[in-house]
């Protein structure tokens, strides 16, 4: 009784931490989060319109989201693909393809550009045999493809895997018995299950493709109206003096990942308790 | 037939999960297959539904070898335990789909899933999502599912093991009731006798992957032939008496031999099972009447009041000589305890420890005799027909059915051994009945293991060669059954006319608990005496000869259990493998048995385990139990 208020109700516990919490993450989150927007209408309406208009920025918005589906349609099913293969096939090397597919997380994405460079470009070990063939894919929208299709790899089977490894082998094993094929199997009765997984895996990798920077730099050659996505826009328009055009398209950039955060967010609360 | 399965079999790893299972189910029978968890019983169904493919055997369905055919050609319809209903289809939907896949129209579907709706009692409710169903509710979606596109059987594994009671019963009269209608043949799976017993037209007893027995509930029940459907179903005892002169001697009570029991030789063990229902239990003396028989006196044990019916288990002293099965002895237990029931009267008090009572029989039955499950590894190439005779002789006198087990190396010298062999069983069958000849390919030591485990054999006999100096040579194959059999192996250099005294010895450490126990039971069907030997250090403390003395006497009593005739000493020596090789010389033993070593030993001795050692140093049979 010694802790509680003379009133008798237990007294509530100090708020501290929380502040300590707020005080700590406003430099570190919360400030430079703001500070995008707190920027880019710096100059009023039109100045942003005018710099997200130029076409230099209107490119490199258009190439970050086309790189962006295209990379979250390839590795959609890919990972998928993946994922059913490591989660339902049991043959040797299993293991180590498990962490070789997931390693692209944990290899700097500058690491990354170098290694396709040094394989793909014009005097790589690829590159090489297609260079007479009148085939780079480097300093091309295809490398880019490439890196980003790399990084992104593991984020698809992270989200599918995991939903495919808790899904009972008694289903599978029901929809034979009923008399489906292996592929109806997969159609039918495993995709439908799997919709949350597809759902978040997708959007994470179509988050990360549009804010990747580190390996498309090196292999698009940065290349205006031709290989810059906006990520390196900014980063050019930063480097040329023109923080207001750099801003625009950052802000751009910024509320297209908040709009997909919070979609991803939804659908992961949406689906989790139905994972049960 | 609807269900025809021939020698099936599965093992994973060398491990046999499914061992030769034969198997005929008629058109519209419902089956149940009964076991224990881990009996192989689930294997079974799974294998016939195609979801394991089996090692060897037929699976026929409507005479149709569907052996190698995928799951989906099999038209078999399966139930999990775990419902395994699709969650993001309707109920409906989930018992369209089979419709679907096989192109069925929008229209007939519809119709069909409301028919199969209506008949497991789900009428309207086909909108419905798994999730928003009870379980109950979910498994009557899940046989909808499965009965919707005709399946030739249905298959139900372990169907209402997650739901509760209420709803299991509800389900099962749902169940029998949907079968009766549709005449599907069904084979249902579970480990709950009551749940067999309901359901059933005809049950099969499962026991670590054997097929023990089939037969109706009431068969089963009040007529089992084996000891393991005996004491697997309802609760029961299980006493083995002796042949005497037409009736069964238990202790002092005797019960006629009836001309429907199965006969026993003069003096052979008689299992006779008895129903706790059909004993009766008076305060006071019985008289002997006409159906009821005073098996013996005894004091209440303990009683549990459990509504209609007081369970009371009872310490009987007046069955010496009389093996109890079940309830199982403790090991060192000298009383027999009888296991019965006593109907519940709120008039009169119950029955409290202690109290005198005596127990009459209204109602028996004698279980077929079994021997000793014998195995006879043979080499084809180079048969000795003095171990073979020792063999046939144990088996007779143990009343086992045997097996000769003939390895060859390949397939190409399959048809050779059997022109060998098959002349020699055929022999040896105008003297016994049970024989089978069995011939496997591969490496023999690995070869006569598997075929121990799938045939549940009790003892391994194997030859071994003469080396120089008279000495045993064990060979590889020996070796190998020595560390690793799970089953007791007897080596045979130079047999002897009989087994009719055994030396068993333990040494110094944990006393062997199934050495003692084996050894007794060959002395018991072989009529033969034993004589324990406790092996002690010179100057081992005393603490140690006081565990011995104690050992000695546990495994006395154990004996005397059993029925047989033994003797105990304690041997002070230096050398181990000299002591025994002496006391064998000294007594005239028939069979030496010894404790195989444990793991730690096999690693640290390398083959000069006291175990191979007795066995090469002397001409005596060596019988080697392994560790529990």
């Amino acid at each position: 009784m010694t802790a509680s208020s003379p009133m008798g109700r237990p007294r509530k516990p100090s708020m501290l931490p929380v502040y300590l919490l707020v005080a700590a993450l406003l430099p570190l989150l919360l400030m430079p989060l703001a500070a995008v927007y707190v920027f880019a209408g710096r100059g009023g309406l039109s100045a942003f319109v005018n710099a997200v208009t130029q076409p230099d920025a209107q490119f490199a918005l258009r190439f970050s989201i086309l790189m962006a589906f295209a990379t979250a349609a390839v590795n959609g099913v890919l990972g998928t693909f993946s994922a059913y293969v490591l989660s339902k096939f049991r043959f040797r090397g299993r293991e180590a393809l498990n962490v070789i597919v997931n390693l692209p997380v944990a290899i700097p994405t500058v690491v990354v550009g170098t290694s396709l460079l040094l394989l793909w470009g014009p005097i790589g070990i690829l590159g090489r045999v297609l260079d007479p063939l009148g085939i780079q894919p480097m300093f091309a929208p295809a490398g880019v493809l490439l890196a980003h299709l790399f990084v992104t790899f593991p984020y698809m089977l992270g989200a599918v895997k995991p939903v495919l490894d808790e899904l009972e082998v008694t289903y599978e094993e029901a929809a034979y018995t009923i008399g489906a094929s292996r592929w109806q199997t997969f159609r039918h009765v495993i995709l439908p299950a799997l919709r949350g997984g597809l759902f978040s895996g997708t959007l994470l990798t179509f988050a990360h493709s549009m804010g990747e920077f580190g390996a498309t730099v090196l292999v698009s050659g940065n290349l205006r109206l031709r290989t810059q996505t906006a990520p390196l826009y900014i980063f050019a328009q930063f480097e040329a003096g023109n923080v207001e055009n750099a801003n625009a398209v950052a802000a751009v950039l910024a509320t297209l990942s908040f709009v997909l955060f919070f979609l991803l967010l939804r659908v992961t609360q949406r689906s989790a308790p139905r994972a049960g | 037939m609807s269900i025809l399965l021939s020698d099936l079999t599965k093992r994973f790893g060398d491990h046999a999960v499914v061992s030769r299972v034969n198997l005929q189910i008629e058109d519209g029978e419902l089956f149940v297959l009964l076991g224990s968890s881990g009996s192989g019983k689930s294997t079974i169904l799974r294998m016939i539904a195609g979801l394991t493919p089996p090692d060897e055997g037929r699976i026929l369905l409507h005479g149709r070898d569907v052996t190698y055919l995928p799951p989906q050609a099999r038209g078999t319809g399966f139930v999990f335990q775990n419902y395994s209903n699709f969650r993001h289809m309707s109920a409906a939907h989930n018992i369209e789909f089979g419709l679907r896949i096989r192109k069925v129209s929008r229209s007939e579907r519809r119709q069909r899933s409301e028919e199969l709706l209506d008949l497991v009692g789900m009428s309207g409710l086909g909108r419905r999502y798994p999730d928003q169903l009870s379980g109950g509710q979910q498994q009557r979606v899940a046989i909808a599912r499965a009965l919707a596109y005709q399946p030739a059987v249905l298959l139900l594994d372990e169907p209402f093991g997650a739901l509760d009671v209420k709803i299991r019963t509800q389900l099962r009269e749902s169940l029998k009731s949907v079968q009766r209608r549709l005449r599907v043949t069904t084979i249902l799976v579970t480990h709950d006798q009551e749940e067999a017993f309901e359901l059933a037209d005809r049950i099969g007893v499962v026991d670590r992957g054997l097929l023990v027995e089939v037969g109706t509930p009431q068969d089963l029940y009040y007529r089992p032939s084996s000891e393991y459907s005996a004491t697997f179903i309802g609760g029961g005892n299980v006493l083995v008496g002796r042949a005497e002169g037409g009736t069964i001697r238990l202790g002092a009570a005797s019960f006629p031999l009836r001309s429907g029991d199965p006969h026993h030789d003069e003096g052979a063990p008689v299992r006779v099972l008895f129903r706790p229902e059909a004993l009766v239990l008076s305060k006071h003396p019985i008289a002997k009447e006409q159906d009821l028989h005073l098996l013996a006196s005894g004091r209440v044990r303990e009683s549990v009041f459990a509504g209609t019916i007081q369970r009371v288990r009872l310490d009987v002293d007046g069955l010496q000589g009389v093996r109890p099965l079940t309830p199982a002895p403790a090991y060192g237990q000298r009383s027999t305890q009888i296991e019965c029931v006593y109907p519940s009267d709120p008039g009169s008090p119950p029955l409290v420890p202690g109290e005198e009572i005596w127990v009459g029989v209204r109602q028996y039955h004698v279980l077929q005799p079994s021997g000793l499950r014998l195995l006879i590894g043979l080499d084809p190439r180079a048969i000795d027909r003095k171990i073979l005779d020792y063999g046939l002789r144990l088996a007779q006198t143990a009343a086992g059915p045997a097996t000769l087990l003939g390895v060859v190396p390949d397939r190409a010298k399959d048809a050779e051994a059997r022109a060998v062999l098959e002349p020699l069983l055929h022999e040896a069958s105008r003297q016994m009945h049970n024989l089978t000849l069995r011939v496997r390919v591969g490496i023999p030591s690995s070869e006569i293991l598997l075929e121990a485990q799938e045939a549940h054999a009790e003892l391994i006999v194997l030859g071994v060669r003469r080396g120089r100096k008279g000495h045993a040579m064990l060979g590889s194959t020996a070796r190998t059954l020595i560390e690793q059999s799970e089953v007791p192996v007897l080596l045979v250099q130079k047999p002897r006319q009989l087994i009719s005294r055994i030396l068993i010895f333990t040494a110094a450490g944990e006393p062997g608990k199934r050495d003692v126990l084996f050894g007794g039971r060959v002395a018991r069907r072989t009529g033969g005496v034993a004589k324990v030997i406790h092996v002690i250090e010179p100057g081992s403390e005393a603490r140690g000869s006081q565990r011995a003395l104690r050992h000695l006497e546990e495994a006395q009593a154990s004996l005397e259990q059993l029925g047989v005739k033994n003797e105990v000493q304690t041997v002070e020596a230096e050398d181990v493998t000299q002591a025994i090789l002496q006391e064998a010389e000294a007594w005239d033993a028939d069979v030496i048995l010894l404790g195989a070593p444990s793991s730690a030993e096999r690693a640290r001795l390398r083959g000069r385990d006291v175990g191979s050692q007795v066995a090469r140093a002397t001409d005596r049979p060596v019988l080697i139990v392994p560790r529990d």
